[in-house]
């Protein structure tokens, strides 16, 4: 940190490209075009109030704390979900290398007015998946005289997703929310994760029953809601250990968890993923047909398929590091029981 | 990149394949060496590598994610040469892997710790690339250009990065993840005009085909869909397992939204490799689910 900080104050005169939509009275969103000067070190939120100051009092969009910690102000920026006031606009012009700048509201919510979405679809999904403690009587001593108290790993184990500020921003990039809105988005499993690890709470089956009903498995992992949470609270990850604890908990019926054990148990038996039988091993019964689709474009090739593929050289070693990781977390589980 | 042990002219790297190219998509390991060949590149298979897990493994357990990933790097570092993947999602996987360790001492000291149960040492010196930034930077595009004998101008390309090379911003630093230009670039070189689309930054579902089948399909469809209305003349990803649902599970896709088109799809190297004289015949355009009806 030794590096001497020279503000340059550049300018670039900018056209702002802001969707507007007022329901009700537009017949379809459209664009407006605003021309303003923007300067080294100006956020997103910065602009939008020069702009409704100074050019079209009529422009709406949320915003409240200026801190990055209320989440009211999330929209898109050439596409991406971002946090208005936490967000500066002169290095993604860079990026871009354009002087304009598109600003468009979070996506897969309803428009209320121009920025303005409407975020309860996310705070009722979110409310499925019983997002509070429910006490655990094990843990949390009857007296109020005694403290509940948590160890550092306890508290690492859902340290991130105690971040989250419900902006909205990782339901605004999703991938499976585009696609299918019934699906419950990033934050709300996520959440759902973050209080099924807390040792504290004793309603862990309740919330996988809510995560099933709401799309535990339809999270497609494209990262996206990493990349745009403010806080860096990283949702898929939440998502995929909600995954693992659903599956460490017995839950083994679903295609996913059945591709999960499938993969981890085919790394360790041959090194890679027999992907021949994949079909069956997930699907069951119903899985036959695809198998003999895909052998007969095989042969039409003229190629001989298999529904074994071979070991591959690494499996030895990666036998071995497959034993020795379940010595430890056997020990870990292990400790934690007896504890 | 060229290692110092190769004194050649070509730059080398240690390739690892991952599990994607099984089956019908065996035959990529040879195009892959045949393209690349055209541009002073030998790949040598990371012989003793297993799968990445792609992601699906962290699912199960998270420490055997990390310490089989960072055995893939230590066999890469062992060859001492730098760790080439064509397949997004395991350098997404393995790269996330890498940074983990990078940042977490102590996780690295147990991952070493395991590592040393098959006399393996991770040190995390391994550099890892894609194809994207393999053309665009290592060979770069001046040397690419020079290689192009059948520069495939006016053809009406839609490009496609899928998610893996892109998310989350920190997965990479070769370029700007909000704004990536290498595949652009790359094509732009290979002489076709590229055609902005609707649907370029959306997700193709690949990793549903196995727990949610549907959703999947859906997400494909609706990918190919955006270009499709544009008029474009074909589909180019930079990823090997878009390629799968966009051109494999194509007519399920289009189907499954409403559509009734056929839009041929095509993996990076292939078209690199066409643009450099190669035939259809060598890149083995037959195989493909969705006929390339395009005359190339």
């Amino acid at each position: 940190m030794t590096e001497k900080i020279t503000p340059v104050r550049e300018k670039i005169l900018s056209n702002i490209r802001i969707q507007r939509f007022t329901p009700g009275k537009d017949r379809s969103p459209y664009f407006d075009n605003f021309k303003m000067e923007v300067e080294t070190g100006m956020t997103i939120l910065e602009v939008l109030r020069h702009i409704k100051n100074t050019q079209d009092s009529s422009l709406t969009f949320r915003a409240f704390c200026r801190s990055s910690i209320c989440g009211s102000c999330a929209l898109r920026v050439n596409n991406k979900t971002v946090l208005a006031c936490s967000t500066q606009l002169m290095p993604i012009l860079k990026d871009f290398g354009k002087a304009t700048v598109t600003i468009t509201p979070m996506a897969n919510l309803p428009i209320i007015r121009d920025l303005v979405v409407d975020i309860d679809p996310v705070i009722e999904k979110l409310a499925k998946m019983h997002p509070y403690l429910v006490e655990n009587k094990d843990r949390v001593p009857e007296t109020l005289e005694k403290e509940s108290l948590m160890s550092q790993e306890e508290l690492e184990a859902f340290g991130l997703m105690t971040d989250c500020i419900l902006c909205g921003s990782c339901y605004s990039a999703c991938s499976a929310v585009k696609a299918d809105s019934n699906y419950a988005g990033p934050l709300t499993i996520a959440k759902a994760y973050r209080f099924s690890v807390d040792p504290r709470d004793d309603f862990r089956g309740m919330r996988f029953q809510a995560a099933m009903d709401q799309g535990l498995w339809s999270c497609v992992q494209c990262r996206k809601c990493i990349k745009v949470c403010p806080k860096d609270t990283r949702p898929a990850d939440s998502i995929r250990d909600m995954r693992r604890i659903s599956i460490d908990a017995g839950i083994h019926d679903s295609p996913g968890s059945r591709r999960a054990k499938a993969y981890t148990d085919d790394v360790e038996r041959i090194g890679q993923v027999n992907k021949p039988m994949l079909p069956v091993i997930v699907h069951g019964t119903k899985g036959w047909a695809a198998i003999e689709a895909a052998e007969a474009g095989l042969k039409k090739h003229g190629m001989e398929p298999t529904r074994q593929v071979c070991s591959l050289p690494g499996q030895s070693g990666a036998a071995k590091i497959y034993a020795k990781v379940r010595e430890i977390e056997g020990k870990k589980k292990g400790g934690k029981t007896n504890g | 990149m060229a290692d110092k042990q190769y004194d050649d002219g070509y730059m080398h790297y240690a390739f690892y394949s991952g599990c994607c190219f099984q089956g019908a998509d065996a035959r990529f390991f040879e195009i892959l060496e045949k393209v690349f060949d055209k541009v002073d590149v030998k790949i040598h298979l990371i012989d003793d590598a297993v799968c990445c897990g792609a992601g699906v493994i962290e699912e199960r357990s998270e420490l055997t994610s990390l310490a089989i990933n960072a055995r893939n790097m230590a066999s890469a570092e062992r060859m001492g040469l730098p760790f080439y993947t064509p397949c997004s999602t395991c350098f997404n996987v393995i790269s996330n892997v890498q940074k983990r360790l990078g940042e977490d001492k102590k996780l690295f000291k147990q991952v070493n710790e395991i590592l040393a149960e098959d006399d393996m040492e991770y040190k995390g010196e391994c550099k890892i690339t894609h194809t994207l930034w393999m053309l665009a930077q290592d060979v770069g595009l001046e040397k690419l250009k020079e290689r192009i004998t059948n520069p495939l101008n006016g053809l009406r390309v839609a490009s496609y990065y899928g998610c893996h090379t892109r998310n989350p911003g920190d997965i990479q630093n070769y370029e700007s993840s909000d704004n990536p230009t290498s595949l652009e670039d790359i094509l732009k070189v290979l002489g076709v005009e590229i055609v902005d689309y609707d649907t370029r930054n959306d997700c193709c579902g690949y990793h549903l085909v196995w727990p949610n089948n549907k959703l999947s399909l859906k997400m494909t469809g609706d990918v190919l869909k955006g270009a499709q209305k544009k008029d474009v003349d074909l589909m180019v990803t930079s990823c090997p397992l878009c390629f799968k649902n966009l051109d494999g599970l194509q007519n399920k896709a289009v189907a499954a939204t409403g559509g009734d088109f056929q839009l041929p799809v095509l993996f990076l190297p292939e078209l690199v490799g066409l643009a450099c004289g190669m035939s259809p015949k060598e890149m083995k355009l037959e195989w493909h689910g969705v006929p390339v009806n395009v005359r190339l």
